[in-house]
C-alpha cells in the first residue's frame, strides 16, 4: 500500500470522499429526474407494474387541453407582482444599506417572514384574508373605509391571484432584499466616491452606479421569482382549493392532482417535464433581455 | 503510516457501502442480485431467510397464532383505545399478538406500500380498482359474515370478497337543537318547503341556516353524489353516467339536488361570504349555535360535540330532497378492512379482523353505524335519524368504467357544486360538464 505514489493516494482518498455525495446525488436526483421523463411517455396510473409507452400522447395532451395549459394566465399576476416585489427590494435595501438608526433590526424584521414555514403563512392570511372576521377587513372599516371592508378578497374571481401573489411578495421581499444588500455592499466604495467627485447626485449614483452593478444580481432575483410565480403550489392549495372556480388553480396544482386525484402519473409527469422547459426558455429569454440591457447601459 | 491508515479507513467506509448495498439486494428477492456481494452480508440474509421460513413451517395452519401488524389511519387511537385492543384481542386469543402503526394520508401511502410488495398483514384497503384486489388480499368469505353485512358486495371481486367495512356512514343534516328551539323551528323538517322555511326561521334570528364549507371544496360532496343518489333512488346512478354523452341535467337528480345548494345560495341561507369559509371554526359554530347545520355525515357529529357542546344538543335528521314526505338516504361504507394474501398468520389476521367488527366496539367509538346489520348502533343521533323512517340504499362501488371516465375528465365534483352554485347560468356549467365528459368517454372507447 505504502508503495502509491502521493498523487495517486490522493485521488483515491477524493475519490473515497466523493463517492459518498455523488452516490445520494445520483440516486435521489438524477434518477429520479431520468425516471420522471421516461414515466412522462407512458400511461402508469400509479399502481400498475408495466406501464404502456404511449410515446407523445401526454404532452400533446399537455398543449391541447386548455383545462391544463390555460391555468398559466391564473399565475401571471405572480409574475407581475414579482417583478413589483423586486422593485421594492431594491428600494428597501438601498435604504437599509444607508447609515440609518436601528437598521439591523429592519434587516431582520423584512427577513422573518421568509423564514416562516409556508403552509403555516397560508393558514395564518386565511385569518387576514377572511371577509367577515379577518384582520384585514376590520382594519379597513376602522379606518372608514367601508366599502373596501366587505371586499371578498379570496372570493372575487379577478382579485384572488393578486391577494394570493401578495402573500408571497410579504414573504419573499426580504429573501430578495438581503441578497441586494449583499450586492450593495460589495460595491466599492471609491466609485460613489469617485462619482461623488465628478458631481453626481442621490439619483445619479443610483441609476448610473448602483443598478449597472447589481444586474447581475437583479439578473438572479428575477430568475428566483418568475421560477417561483411558475410554480406556485402552496398558497392556492391551502387557501382556496383553486376556487372560487377554479381561477386560482396554478400548473403545478394541477399537475399534483392530475396525478394524486386522478392516478395519471404519465400525464403528470408530462406536465412536470413540460413545467421544467417552460423555466429553461424562461431563463434563457430574461437572460437574453437583461443580459442585453445590461451592456446598453 | 498515518496515510495508509487513513486510506485503510477509507477503504473499510467504502466496502461497509458496498456490503450494506449488497445486503439489501439480497433481502429484495424481487430482482436477483449477480454482483458478487460480501460473504458475511451474504449469510446474514441466508440465515434470516431460514429463519423466516422456520417461523412459517412451524405455525400450524388452523391456530391462531403469531404476531400480526394493523396499519390504521387512526394515528389518534396509538397508545390509547389500540392497547386496550391489543389487550383484548390477546385475552381471547393467547397465543396471538397484534401490534398497530398508525399512519397519515392513508390512501396514498398505502398504495405506495401495496406497489412495493412490503404491507402489513392487516390494513385499510385503498382506492385501487376492485379487479386488483385479488393481487394483494386474500378473500374472507370463510369468515362467514357474507350475509350478515352491508356492503357485501363493495370491495369484491369475481363474486369472493376481500373487503369487509370497518362500519358504515349516512349523510343528512347535523343540527344544533338549541338553535333550532331559538327560532321557532318546533318540527323537524319533513319536505323541501319545510325545509326552506326552517333555513329561513334561522336567518331571521341571525343564525347562518346551514354552514357549506364552501371554500374547503370537499364538504360540498354530498350535494354532487349522496342527494342525488337519493333523489334517484338509485344506487347505481354515478355508475351507469357511462352510458350517457350528457350525464348532467337541470331536470335530472343531479340537477335537482345541485340546485338545492344553489337555491340557500341564492336565498342567503348559506355562510355571508362563500368563498370565505374556516372548517375548523364552523365545528365551533355549530357547537356553540351560531350556524344551525351541516349537511355531512354522521362522522362529524363527534366532532361538533367536542368542539364545546353536549352530545344532546346536536341532532341529525334525513335531507328532505323534495316535498313528497319520503325520504331516502344512502348508507356508505368507510375503509374497508383487508388481509394481506402473503401475510405469514392469515388465520390470525383474519381472526382480527372479524374480532374488529365483532367485538372491538370500535364503530360506536367511532360513531358509526355497525357494518353488521343485526347490531344496532349506539349513538343518540343515529336512533334519531332512523326514527324519521328513511329508506336506506346499500351504496355501490364506483365501476371501473365511470372512475376511467371521471379521471380522464378530471372532473372534481365537489368543484363542480361550486361552480354550479357560483355562476349566472348553472345550465352552462353542466353543459361544460358534459362536453368534458363525452370527450373523455370518446378518447377512452378508443
Amino acid at each position: 500500500m505504502n508503495g502509491l505514489s502521493y498523487q495517486a493516494q490522493k485521488r483515491i482518498i477524493l475519490l473515497c470522499f466523493m463517492s459518498v455525495p455523488l452516490a445520494l446525488l445520483a440516486l435521489f436526483t438524477f434518477y429520479p429526474a431520468v425516471k420522471l421523463v421516461w414515466m412522462s411517455f407512458t400511461d402508469w396510473d400509479g399502481l400498475e407494474a408495466n406501464p404502456t409507452w404511449i410515446g407523445f400522447a401526454n404532452f400533446v395532451e399537455v398543449f391541447t387541453n386548455r383545462d391544463l395549459f390555460g391555468v398559466f394566465l391564473n399565475q401571471i399576476p405572480y409574475a407581475v407582482v414579482g417583478i413589483v416585489q423586486n422593485a421594492i427590494a431594491i428600494v428597501f435595501a438601498v435604504i437599509l444599506n444607508s447609515k440609518l438608526r436601528g437598521r439591523n433590526g429592519f434587516r431582520v424584521l423584512m427577513f422573518l417572514p421568509f423564514i416562516m414555514n409556508a403552509v403555516a403563512v397560508a393558514f395564518m392570511f386565511q385569518y387576514v384574508f377572511d371577509t367577515t372576521n379577518g384582520s384585514l377587513n376590520i382594519l379597513l372599516g376602522a379606518i372608514g373605509l367601508d366599502g373596501l371592508a366587505k371586499t371578498s378578497w379570496l372570493g372575487n374571481t379577478s382579485l384572488v391571484n393578486f391577494s394570493l401573489a401578495s402573500i408571497s411578495m410579504w414573504r419573499f421581499l426580504g429573501y430578495n432584499m438581503v441578497i441586494y444588500l449583499g450586492a450593495l455592499q460589495s460595491i466599492p466604495a471609491d466609485m460613489y466616491e469617485a462619482a461623488e467627485i465628478d458631481g453626481a447626485g442621490r439619483w445619479q449614483k443610483l441609476v448610473r452606479l448602483t443598478l449597472p452593478n447589481l444586474t447581475k444580481i437583479i439578473q438572479l432575483n428575477m430568475f428566483l421569482t418568475l421560477s417561483g410565480a411558475l410554480a406556485v403550489f402552496d398558497l392556492p392549495f391551502v387557501l382556496t382549493k383553486g376556487g372560487p372556480a377554479g381561477s386560482s388553480e396554478t400548473f403545478l396544482f394541477k399537475t399534483i392532482n392530475t396525478a394524486f386525484q386522478f392516478n395519471n402519473f404519465g400525464l403528470a409527469s408530462a406536465m412536470s417535464v413540460v413545467l421544467l422547459l417552460i423555466v429553461v426558455v424562461v431563463l434563457a429569454l430574461q437572460n437574453l433581455v437583461i443580459g442585453r440591457g445590461g451592456r446598453d447601459a | 503510516m498515518k496515510k495508509g491508515l487513513t486510506l485503510a479507513a477509507a477503504i473499510a467506509t467504502l466496502s461497509m457501502i458496498a456490503t450494506a448495498c449488497g445486503g439489501s439486494n439480497n433481502g429484495d428477492n424481487a430482482s436477483p442480485s449477480a454482483s458478487a456481494s460480501p460473504s458475511a452480508s451474504a449469510s446474514a440474509a441466508a440465515s434470516a431467510s431460514a429463519s423466516a421460513s422456520a417461523s412459517a413451517s412451524a405455525d400450524p395452519a388452523a391456530d391462531i397464532s403469531g404476531t400480526i401488524t394493523f396499519l390504521t389511519n387512526r394515528t389518534d387511537m396509538v397508545d390509547k383505545e389500540y392497547v386496550d385492543y391489543a389487550k383484548r384481542f390477546n385475552e381471547k386469543y393467547p397465543n396471538a399478538k397484534v401490534e398497530f402503526e398508525a399512519i397519515t394520508d392513508l390512501d396514498k401511502n398505502t398504495k405506495v406500500r401495496l406497489s412495493s410488495g412490503e404491507y402489513p398483514d392487516v390494513l385499510l384497503i385503498p382506492t385501487i380498482p376492485n379487479s386488483d384486489l385479488p393481487k394483494y388480499f386474500a378473500p374472507l368469505d370463510d369468515l362467514g359474515l357474507n350475509d350478515k353485512i352491508y356492503f357485501s358486495d363493495y370491495k369484491s371481486s369475481d363474486g369472493k370478497l376481500y373487503g369487509i367495512s370497518a362500519g358504515a356512514t349516512t349523510t343528512g343534516i347535523v343540527y344544533n337543537k338549541k338553535a333550532f328551539a331559538d327560532a321557532g323551528i318546533t318540527a323537524i323538517p319533513k319536505t323541501l318547503d319545510e325545509f326552506y322555511a326552517a333555513a329561513e326561521k334561522l336567518k331571521a334570528k341571525g343564525i347562518v341556516p346551514l354552514a357549506s364549507n364552501f371554500k374547503d371544496q370537499w364538504p360540498l360532496y354530498p350535494w354532487a353524489s349522496e342527494v342525488p343518489i337519493s333523489i334517484a333512488g338509485d344506487k347505481n346512478l354515478n355508475n351507469d353516467r357511462v352510458n350517457s354523452d350528457a350525464p348532467y341535467a337541470m331536470d335530472n337528480p343531479y340537477g335537482q339536488g345541485l340546485t338545492i345548494i344553489r337555491t340557500m345560495y341564492e336565498k342567503g341561507y348559506l355562510e355571508p361570504d362563500v368563498n370565505s369559509t374556516n372548517w375548523e371554526q364552523s365545528k365551533k359554530d355549530i357547537a356553540s349555535g351560531k350556524f344551525g347545520m351541516y349537511m355531512l355525515g354522521n362522522w362529524v357529529i363527534p366532532q361538533v360535540i367536542s368542539s364545546g357542546t353536549t352530545s344532546d344538543n346536536v341532532g341529525f335528521f334525513p335531507l328532505p330532497y323534495d316535498n313528497s314526505g319520503k325520504t331516502n338516504v344512502l348508507l356508505a361504507p368507510d375503509w374497508a378492512y383487508g388481509v394481506n394474501k402473503d401475510s405469514k398468520h392469515l388465520e390470525t389476521a383474519k381472526a382480527f379482523v372479524k374480532w374488529l367488527l365483532e367485538d372491538s366496539g370500535f364503530d360506536d367509538f367511532a360513531g358509526f353505524i355497525p357494518v353488521l346489520k343485526d347490531k344496532q348502533a349506539n349513538m343518540a343521533q343515529l336512533t334519531e335519524f332512523q326514527s324519521y323512517g328513511p329508506t336506506t340504499i346499500e351504496a355501490a362501488a364506483d365501476s371501473e368504467e365511470s372512475t376511467a371516465v371521471v379521471n380522464k375528465a378530471q372532473i372534481v365534483k365537489e368543484a363542480m357544486v361550486q361552480e354550479f352554485v357560483l355562476s349566472k347560468d348553472p345550465q352552462k356549467v353542466l353543459d361544460e360538464y358534459n362536453k368534458k365528459w363525452a370527450a373523455a368517454k370518446k378518447s377512452l372507447a378508443k
